[in-house]
């Protein structure tokens, strides 16, 4: 009798926790449980914490501006501890020079030079290209309009050498270095996936919203819509949009349609299933009280229906994700989306498509392994979320 | 019968309202594409050395009726449209049903060989994937379709050619060898064909079958837990015949009505992997007309088909489920 007391107790604990618990308290527990949706989290996480440091975890400017003319086409330089010569507390890489000249019959030839002098140590937290967070230019038409926000400026970078640079992953037909790139373009790529998504579920709120709470003869319309705008494929159609751009759009102007293009074509699948909630949702009593109530659509919407299903909304969200970055990809590999010299894994993909790459540069591969990842990452944990969300998984065991 | 035609008559014209609506998004979408075809083509006259004035551009203008008003342009296109007429291409100046005629349909070909080839595959491995009680036939597959959408399908297709180019020698390219790419159809032709098509067909279905397995699994082990299953096996079917006669059955409706966006899934792969395979004849003239020369009036008439054929799939599905489907056939006889 003593010892159950305590067990009774710690069961009525839990149950208590269990049964007051939010709906993202219980997501997260359910979430929890599934480990191969935890360690996409995981993997997801260091992507998009290595994409917003890139400048500072890239020892280079991924522009042109930063580019080796020294080692062009170059292979990946692995830092190591010992050699022939002798081991060191550092790790290093070997001086790779270009030489041009009658002795090599005015062919570029390159040689390594792996003596003592030749190395170059790897440092850590080292001065580099200055690059800037917060950094907001505007350059809108009329002289008055544009402004400039400074941001913070840094320097630092995480690693370099002491002489000349180290790349990591190797370095593109221009020198630039292949490692700064990625990362780069791992920042761009999310950075377009999520003005995309940010726009698709903007309109997908207010269009199924909209439709889903009047129903009706307005449902009905808005259907037709949605559905009209499901029917178009959506890459043909991205193309069309694509080629409106002027070719004298700066990098940066193309970004911004990009993403905004993908918003505005994404939406219907968000909207339908916001509309269908909504519409199963807004018959249920605590619709009706409130209604009753005096309260105006607007609010009944905002404080009772959106709460509802918020955490479903975020489920969608991450799972449409990946198909921003994908057809943004599949935009910049056609050519008609992002262009040098702007980086993003678009890019990036377009880079390996000659054979030349596939049989002597194979380096330029670690880029797709990178995109493969970040996309499956997605999808796990969109998987996960999506199965931690629903009430009903869990309820057969 | 009555009420069946009238089913077919509103989804007929409910499939007509669609595509019209298709063709205004199109057709404003190519108003907005900056310069008008006189302006394009005189330009073209203007490089080849002749010598162009403002009254030209006008004149031609007028010729091509782009001086009208923009709905009346708009209702001349698609009654053509729906005839099959768009008018001539504004860079290549050839009849744009010529220019496409038989290449669109290779492509459609293409595409509905790669759906056919999905859920082929998809059906027996799907219902297979969610009556089987292994976790590493499970978890492989899952494997398998997160791949299907995270390994670009170019990409699958460059690491093919580069095999096939260094162990065969032959870099399997293009729909047709050379010497039957202008040949009339024959026997010999209609092998080539198929000889070459097998790669676009697998690439194209690649990601589709990946998906189409998620859905079949999806559908069958939710109807499998039910109780009409249950009640079956006791009265005592079992084994494949339990499988085919009672869940597949249901399971099968969703995945005909969503043959449609099935469709339409693969055709946004279809630019992309005609860039890569050189498919001069099918949809990398979408590309062409789009990045290369911008014009407008071919890209939209591509637009403007590829839809048509979702659309008619939709419809033409509406139909199959509602004579397959008892409970789809009550609702509709009443």
């Amino acid at each position: 009798m003593t010892e159950q007391a305590p067990t009774a107790t710690v069961n009525q604990k839990s149950k208590e926790a269990y049964f007051t618990a939010s709906q993202g308290q219980l997501i997260w527990q359910r979430f929890k449980k599934n480990k191969s949706a935890l360690i996409g989290a995981w993997v997801l996480i260091f992507l998009i914490l290595s994409g917003i440091f890139a400048p500072f975890l890239t020892p280079y400017d991924a522009t042109v501006a930063g580019r080796d003319k020294d080692y062009m086409n170059g292979a990946p330089q692995i830092p190591q501890f010992c050699d022939d010569n002798g081991c060191s507390w550092r790790p290093f890489i070997y001086t790779t020079t270009r030489e041009r000249s009658m002795a090599t019959n005015f062919r570029w030839v390159s040689t390594v030079d792996d003596s003592l002098d030749g190395r170059r140590y790897v440092q850590f937290f080292v001065e580099g290209a200055e690059y800037r967070y917060f950094h907001i230019k505007a350059n809108l038409p009329g002289e008055a309009l544009d402004f400039e926000i400074p941001g913070l400026t840094f320097n630092t970078r995480l690693f370099g050498v002491d002489k000349g640079m180290i790349h990591i992953f190797g370095t593109d037909d221009l020198g630039k270095d292949i490692y700064s790139r990625t990362l780069t373009a791992i920042n761009t790529s999310l950075a377009v996936g999520t003005i995309g998504v940010f726009i698709a579920f903007v309109l997908a709120l207010l269009i199924g919203g909209v439709a889903g709470y009047y129903g009706g003869w307005i449902d009905s319309i808005l259907q037709m819509l949605t559905d009209t705008v499901r029917t178009i494929p959506s890459i043909p159609l991205f193309m069309a949009l694509a080629a409106f751009i002027p070719d004298v759009w700066s990098a940066e102007m193309r970004f911004f349609f990009i993403s905004m293009v993908l918003g505005l074509i994404g939406w219907p699948t968000l909207a339908r299933r916001i509309r269908t909630h909504l519409l199963t949702e807004r018959n249920q009593e605590y619709v009706l009280a409130a209604q009753l109530c005096g309260a105006t659509p607007g609010h009944v919407i905002r404080r009772h229906l959106l709460p509802s299903f918020t955490s479903y909304i975020i489920v969608d969200l991450v799972i449409s994700f990946p198909y921003m970055v994908l057809s943004e990809t599949a935009l910049s590999f056609i050519g008609l989306g992002l262009k040098d010299p702007v980086n993003s894994l678009g890019v990036m993909l377009q880079n390996v498509t000659s054979a030349d790459v596939l049989l002597n540069y194979q380096w330029y591969f670690i880029p797709v392994i990178f995109f493969i990842v970040l996309v499956l990452a997605f999808v796990f944990v969109g998987d996960g979320l999506r199965d931690a969300a629903d009430p009903y998984s869990d309820a057969g065991k | 019968m009555l009420q069946f035609s009238r089913f077919v008559f509103i989804r007929a014209s409910l499939a007509i309202i669609t595509l019209i609506l298709v063709s205004f998004i199109v057709f404003t979408l190519m108003e907005m594409v900056p310069g008008d075809c006189a302006e394009r083509y005189l330009a073209f006259k203007n490089s080849q050395g002749s010598v162009i004035s403002l009254a030209d551009i006008d004149a031609e203008r007028i010729r091509l009726g782009l001086d009208q008003p923009y709905l009346k342009r708009w209702g001349l296109w698609i009654i053509n449209a729906f005839q099959g007429e768009f008018g001539d291409s504004c860079i290549q100046r050839l009849n744009i049903s010529q220019l496409l005629g038989q290449k669109f349909w290779l492509s459609l070909g293409l595409c509905l060989a790669a759906l056919t080839l999905a859920y082929a595959i998809a059906i027996p491995v799907g219902i297979l994937a969610a009556t089987s009680k292994s976790a590493t036939l499970n978890n492989s597959l899952r494997l398998v379709s997160y791949l299907g959408l995270a390994l670009p399908n170019f990409l699958l297709a460059l690491m093919i050619m580069l095999f096939s180019t260094m162990y065969f020698g032959n870099s399997l390219t293009g729909l047709f060898s050379k010497e039957f790419r202008d040949a009339p159809w024959s026997y010999e032709r209609v092998m080539d064909f198929l000889a070459h098509a097998w790669l676009p067909i697998f690439i194209l279905g690649w990601s589709a079958t990946a998906f189409a397995i998620q859905t079949v699994r999806a559908l069958m082990s939710d109807e499998i837990g039910k109780l009409y299953v249950t009640a079956a096996a006791a009265r005592g079917v079992s084994g494949r015949r339990l499988m085919m006669r009672y869940p597949a059955r249901h399971a099968l409706s969703p995945i005909i009505n969503s043959l449609g966006f099935d469709l339409n899934r693969i055709f946004n792969e279809l630019p992309i992997v005609a860039l890569i395979l050189t498919l001069t004849e099918a949809g990398s003239l979408l590309i062409e007309a789009l990045a290369r020369s911008n014009d407008q009036q071919l890209a939209g008439a591509i637009i403007f088909m590829l839809t048509a054929s979702i659309v008619t799939i939709n419809f033409l599905t509406d139909i199959i489920l509602a004579l397959t489907d008892p409970r789809i056939r009550r609702s509709i006889v009443g």
